[in-house]
């Protein structure tokens, strides 16, 4: 029996109590329970018929050298990590949508270099990138792009070049990054990610 | 309330022989076991320890119950203080002794209201450093200055509580009186306090601040000082006072279900009627504060405002909807009963108008419940061409969600305006003419609302959410600010045609006070969940990662099953309380105001009393 149906008999059963409550019983404190037990029962049957989503930490993606052959398994990687960890998702979408609190990143692959890519990720106050693609004004979002390789996201270094290297692929243009560029185990950054302007967040963490 | 005395003094008595001896034995034992459970879960170094846990039942659990019922508790007795000083006053300067009663009978509660809510403080405190040394190691670091103002705080807290309640008959006349006042003011004040200290310790979990270097006073006050530390406070603030009216209205329906006789239904009726008031006045302002809090969030950080907007707590909104559409009827209802049972005859002049509104705020809460993104398989969501519904899509975005609740406001507003002035004729010669005004200003008001939320589809989100969604807050307000003293000023005059009579509600109005306090309290436990669980599994989003087994939040059903829990014990905490503190009333004859002491009419606070008519007695 799972979680969810245990606690919808559970809720039944709260709920059928105080039927029998009010029906049977003519003290009026009691009668009160009765109908706030049918009340607090009826809220979770309601709060358990809804999608039931919890909120698991991020999976570490681990890099395991050794199972990353090609570029192709850096976007499969990416892939997960845009859904994921980077909750890229959450506000990009990929093809258009009216309702997207950011830019589309449908095509994002061929139209950016690899290397703006990198910076928009990790310094994404650097050039603010407006989408023309619009008639009349060019169209404002709400959100604004967080610092992805800092807190509270803070991808690494090869999870970012997987996450371009997803970008690449699904935008049809050949992959660029190449597992070379991957950074093994304790090893020092190939090209270290220039420190942008740190976030509150990031300043708070430091002390 | 009166009845359920019985029955519990009865279990005591039944359980006053070796039966009791045992179950107090049982008791003592398992609360003397309670911290062997806790340090006995890990025998590790207290240096190297982060987490503790509880077997079975869990830490997070544990700390969950805990510190709701502490937070709730926190609210009823910050809330119930506001309630008794504005009824002071009130009849302070009307001088309707009754209000001076009702303002005493709450604040009787108060001592042993505070009492337990610094118990639970306490308790939930060595909780949380057993469980979370780590964590709690880190605030402290940070915030220990202000753990001294917190005592100090409490100190003259209690003070002021022990000279507002002992000096209560002893400062009723003249200057006396208006010293008491003054207590009563810097009881809501040292209160005030109270609460935003530890609100700056919570607030910073979600909203860290730089903290540069520097003396411990300055970084604690750079950590009080964080983006959300403020729209909290204030949230909190109207949120205990809708508590402290709607837990006032709980009770008084309570007490009117089980009246013995006529003036105990008379009092009754009225108290709920006051309740009610105060809970509606607290929860039009609600929203808005509401409001200004997630703004902040998202200017704070726009992942923790899509978490909790449009990530996986998003359907946790729908429940928020459901809980404060079932208010918004509760409260209507309640009025509209008043109507029809307080006032004869004004049944069927007012039905048409109550059907409207009721279908009104049905369709509101229609819109207010859909959801923004709809939970869909790759295929489903490839059919609809996105996440979002081609139809039903339009209703859930923030745009439809702001101008129904603004809508559903003016509503209750309007449910509010035509209680106050059922029964009463107006007598003044510009009576038309300012009734035509307001009828104009709630018509427009409505009408701008509604095009403000179109409009607000067509335009870049940032304008709407700067501009458009401020106007349509602000226009709401402006709405409130003109008709209610105009209203005010128009029945000064006006000649009561049919005379209110209380203790005439049926039950159900008893239940739907009951029900309004249920909300609240689900409310209060739901958007503590949501506060919560926005930081993800960061203890301090951000800075301080939450490393035990316990760093996920659970999925809604399992958290609902915990917030009803959570809201039944408070419930019978609170009904424990009034117990106790009315135990000495029943030993004596029933002290229920007398029939005399009741004027026909709405109370003043409503402003449209028929004592108004009539010379006042008392009045200092």
């Amino acid at each position: 029996m799972s979680e969810v149906v245990r606690l919808q008999l559970i809720g039944l059963s709260v709920v059928g109590c105080g039927i029998l409550i009010l029906l049977f019983i003519r003290a009026t404190f009691v009668r009160v329970i009765g109908f706030v037990a049918i009340v607090l029962g009826l809220f979770t049957l309601v709060a358990l018929s809804v999608p039931q989503m919890a909120s698991l930490p991020p999976v570490e993606e681990k890099f395991d050298m050794a199972t990353v052959k090609t570029p192709t398994d850096m976007a499969t990687i990416g892939q997960k990590i845009f859904f994921s960890k980077g909750q890229c998702a959450l506000c990009h979408t990929i093809g258009p949508s009216e309702s997207a609190r950011c830019p589309d990143l449908k095509g994002i692959g061929a139209k950016l270099s690899r290397e703006f890519l990198f910076e928009s990720l990790t310094q994404p106050q650097a050039y603010i990138y407006l989408d023309y693609r619009h008639e009349g004004a060019a169209k404002e979002y709400p959100a604004r792009m967080p610092y992805i390789n800092k807190n509270p996201i803070g991808l690494s270094r090869n999870e970012i070049l997987s996450v371009i290297a997803f970008l690449q692929q699904m935008s049809g243009e050949p992959i660029s990054v190449t597992v070379a560029e991957l950074e093994a185990p304790g090893q020092a950054p190939a090209a270290p990610v220039k420190a942008a302007q740190s976030g509150p967040v990031a300043v708070a963490e430091a002390h | 309330m009166r009845d359920q005395g019985g029955w519990i003094q009865k279990l005591l008595r039944s359980s006053s022989g070796h039966a009791g001896t045992l179950l107090g034995l049982v008791m003592a034992a398992g609360l003397l076991s309670l911290p062997a459970l806790v340090f006995g879960a890990d025998a590790a170094p207290a240096a190297a320890t982060e987490y503790r846990d509880v077997p079975y039942v869990g830490s997070r659990n544990i700390v969950w119950v805990v510190a709701q019922l502490h937070l709730l508790l926190a609210g009823f007795v910050l809330g119930v203080p506001i309630f008794a000083w504005l009824c002071e006053v009130v009849a302070w300067k009307t001088g309707e002794k009754r209000y001076d009663k009702l303002a005493k009978e709450f604040t009787k509660l108060l001592t042993s209201a505070y009492a337990t809510t610094a118990l639970f403080g306490g308790i939930l405190l060595f909780l949380l450093i057993s469980f979370y040394p780590k964590l709690m190691n880190y605030l402290t670091d940070i915030f220990f200055p202000s753990f001294i103002v917190y005592c100090i705080l409490f100190l003259v807290e209690t003070a002021t509580l022990y000279l507002y309640w002992y000096g209560w008959d002893a400062m009723q006349d003249g200057g006396k009186k208006t010293f008491h006042i003054f207590l009563g003011f810097m009881l809501n004040f040292f209160a005030f306090f109270i609460m935003i200290v530890p609100n700056s310790w919570a607030t910073f979990q979600s909203s860290p601040v730089v903290l540069a270097e520097g003396s411990d006073m300055a970084r604690a006050w750079a950590a009080t000082w964080n983006p959300t530390w403020w729209p909290v406070n204030i949230h909190r603030l109207i949120a205990n006072v809708v508590l402290g009216g709607y837990i006032c209205g709980a009770y008084a329906g309570i007490r009117y279900l089980s009246a013995k006789n006529t003036e105990e239904r008379d009092h009754y009726d009225w108290m709920g009627y006051v309740g009610n008031f105060i809970g509606v006045f607290g929860l039009l302002a609600l929203p808005f504060a509401g409001y200004w809090l997630m703004r902040e969030i998202y200017q704070y950080n726009q992942q923790m405002g899509i978490t909790l907007m449009g990530g996986f707590l998003s359907w946790l909104f729908i429940l928020q909807a459901m809980l404060i559409g079932v208010l918004f009827l509760g409260s209507n209802y309640y009025f509209w009963l008043g109507i029809t049972y307080r006032i004869p005859g004004s049944e069927m002049k007012y039905r048409k108008p109550m059907l409207a509104m009721l279908v009104a705020l049905l369709l509101c809460l229609g819109v207010w419940m859909t959801p923004h993104s709809l939970v869909a398989s790759m295929e489903e969501a490839r059919k609809m061409g996105g996440s979002h519904h081609p139809l039903l899509g339009v209703f859930g975005v923030m745009s439809a969600k702001m101008t129904v609740a603004n809508l559903m406001i003016l509503v209750t507003f309007m449910s509010f305006i035509m209680y106050w002035r059922a029964g009463k004729q107006e007598t003044a010669g510009w009576a038309k003419v300012a009734k035509a005004i307001m009828g104009a200003i709630l018509a427009s008001a409505a009408i701008a609302v509604i095009i403000l939320g179109v409009w607000g589809y067509f335009v870049p989100a940032i304008i709407r959410i700067n501009y458009f969604s401020t106007s349509q807050v602000l226009v709401v307000l402006g709405v409130m600010l003109t008709i209610t003293p105009l209203t005010a000023l128009l029945l000064r005059s006006a000649k009561t045609t049919t005379e209110m009579v209380w203790g005439k509600m049926p039950p159900r109005a008893g239940y739907s006070l009951v029900l309004n306090a249920v909300m609240v309290v689900l409310l209060m436990t739901l958007m503590g969940y949501a506060r919560s669980s926005s930081r993800v599994h960061w203890h301090v989003y951000g800075v301080v990662r939450d490393t035990s087994p316990y760093a996920f939040s659970p999925a809604l059903g399992y958290a609902a099953a915990l917030m009803a829990l959570n809201t039944f014990f408070f419930c019978m905490l609170v009904a424990f309380i009034f117990w106790v503190a009315t135990m000495g009333d029943k030993a004596k004859a029933p002290s229920g105001a007398s029939k005399g002491e009741l004027p026909h009419g709405l109370p003043a606070m409503a402003g449209a009393s028929s004592a108004l008519d009539e010379p006042k007695a008392g009045k200092f």
